[in-house]
C-alpha cells in the first residue's frame, strides 16, 4: 500500500518496526508484574508468603483485589 | 530537513518506556506513603482490634510497618517499570492511535485511555479496598473479575481507535460524537454484565477509612498512569528532545 519512501500523504501515519524479542520482553513485563502484584503461590510455592507480604502495601495501594 | 534519526526505533522506545516507567513508580510510591499509607493505617488498627485472628493471615509477622511500607514503594517502582516497558510496546505498535498528533499528546492520550481502562474502570466496578477488608476464600474469584474487566476496557479502547479509523469519512465533531458515544455504551454494558463482588464490608470497617482508602489508591493509580504517558511522552517528542530550526519550511 504505501511505498517506504518519503510520501508525504503517509507522513505522520509511521508504523515502528516491533523486534521479534520485543515480545520477550512483553512476558517478563507481564510475569514481574504478575510476580509483585498477584503471585499466591502457584510458581513460588511457600516463599510467595514472603513476596506477597513484602509488596502487600502496594498490592493493595494499586488496587489489586487481596484477601 | 527530516532525517533518519527522527525515526524512532523499537529499542529507544522501549528504553526511554521504561525510565518513564520507573519515574512515574517512584512518585506513585511516594503519593502511596504520603496518601494511602494513613488508611491503610487506619484499617490495620481496625483488624487489630477484632477478638481473635481467626481469619488466620497475620499482618506484620513476616515483616514490620516500615518494610512494608519501603515495599509498596519498590512494588510500585518495580510495577511502573514493567507497564512502562509494555506501554512503550503498544504506544510503538498503536497504527491509529491519534496518527496525526505530536507524539507527546499521542503517549498522554494512550496513557488517559489505559488508566481508565486498566485503574478507573476496576475502581468504579470493584474498588480498592484496604487491609481486613476481603475474604480470602473468594480472592481468587475477585481477581478473575478483576482482571477480566481490565482485559474488556483495555479492548474497548483497542475498538475506540479502531472505530475512529473506520469512520475517516465523517466530519469531525460527528466522528468524536460517535466515538465517545460508543465507548460511553460499551462501559455502561460492561459495569452492568460483570457481577458483583462476592464481599461484603465488614461491619467494624468504618465507610471514611473505605472512603479515603479508595480515593487514595486511584490517586496512586493515576500517578503511576498519567505520569508515565507524561514522562514517555517528553522523552520521545522530537520537538521536547531538541529545538530544531525548521528552515526549509
Amino acid at each position: 500500500m504505501t511505498s517506504p519512501a518519503h510520501s508525504p500523504a503517509v507522513s505522520d501515519n509511521w508504523v515502528i518496526p516491533i523486534p521479534k524479542w520485543a515480545y520477550a520482553v512483553a512476558l517478563v513485563a507481564l510475569t514481574v508484574t504478575w510476580l509483585v502484584l498477584q503471585e499466591n503461590g502457584i510458581a513460588l510455592g511457600h516463599a510467595a508468603e514472603t513476596v506477597h507480604e513484602f509488596f502487600h502495601d502496594g498490592r493493595h495501594a494499586l488496587g489489586v483485589p487481596c484477601h | 530537513m527530516p532525517t533518519n534519526t527522527d525515526m524512532p526505533t523499537y529499542k529507544g522506545l522501549l528504553l526511554r518506556g521504561v525510565g518513564a516507567g520507573a519515574v512515574s513508580g517512584l512518585f506513585a510510591g511516594l503519593v502511596g506513603v504520603l496518601v494511602v499509607e494513613a488508611p491503610i493505617r487506619a484499617a490495620l488498627a481496625v483488624e487489630a482490634a477484632r477478638p481473635t485472628e481467626a481469619a488466620g493471615h497475620e499482618h506484620g509477622e513476616l515483616f514490620s510497618r516500615g518494610t512494608q511500607v519501603v515495599g509498596g514503594v519498590l512494588a510500585a517502582v518495580v510495577v511502573g517499570i514493567a507497564v512502562g516497558a509494555l506501554f512503550a510496546t503498544a504506544y510503538a505498535g498503536s497504527r491509529r492511535w491519534f496518527t496525526s498528533k505530536a507524539p507527546f499528546v499521542r503517549a498522554v492520550t494512550l496513557s488517559a485511555a489505559v488508566f481508565g481502562a486498566a485503574a478507573l474502570l476496576p475502581a468504579v466496578k470493584y474498588p480498592a479496598n484496604p487491609p481486613a477488608v476481603g475474604d480470602p476464600d473468594t480472592v481468587e474469584y475477585r481477581t478473575v473479575l478483576y482482571l477480566g474487566l481490565i482485559a474488556a476496557g483495555l479492548l474497548v479502547a483497542f475498538g475506540a481507535s479502531y472505530l475512529a479509523s473506520r469512520l475517516g469519512h465523517l466530519s469531525q465533531p460527528v466522528r468524536s460524537t460517535a466515538v465517545a458515544l460508543a465507548v460511553v455504551a460499551a462501559v455502561v454494558v460492561l459495569l452492568v454484565a460483570f457481577p458483583a463482588t462476592p464481599d461484603a464490608v465488614p461491619a467494624d470497617m468504618p465507610g471514611s477509612v473505605l472512603w479515603d482508602f479508595r480515593l487514595a489508591s486511584l490517586a496512586e493509580t493515576a500517578t503511576l498512569w498519567l505520569g508515565l504517558g507524561v514522562g514517555f511522552g517528553l522523552l520521545v517528542d522530537p520537538a521536547v528532545r531538541k529545538v530544531r530550526q525548521v528552515s526549509a519550511v
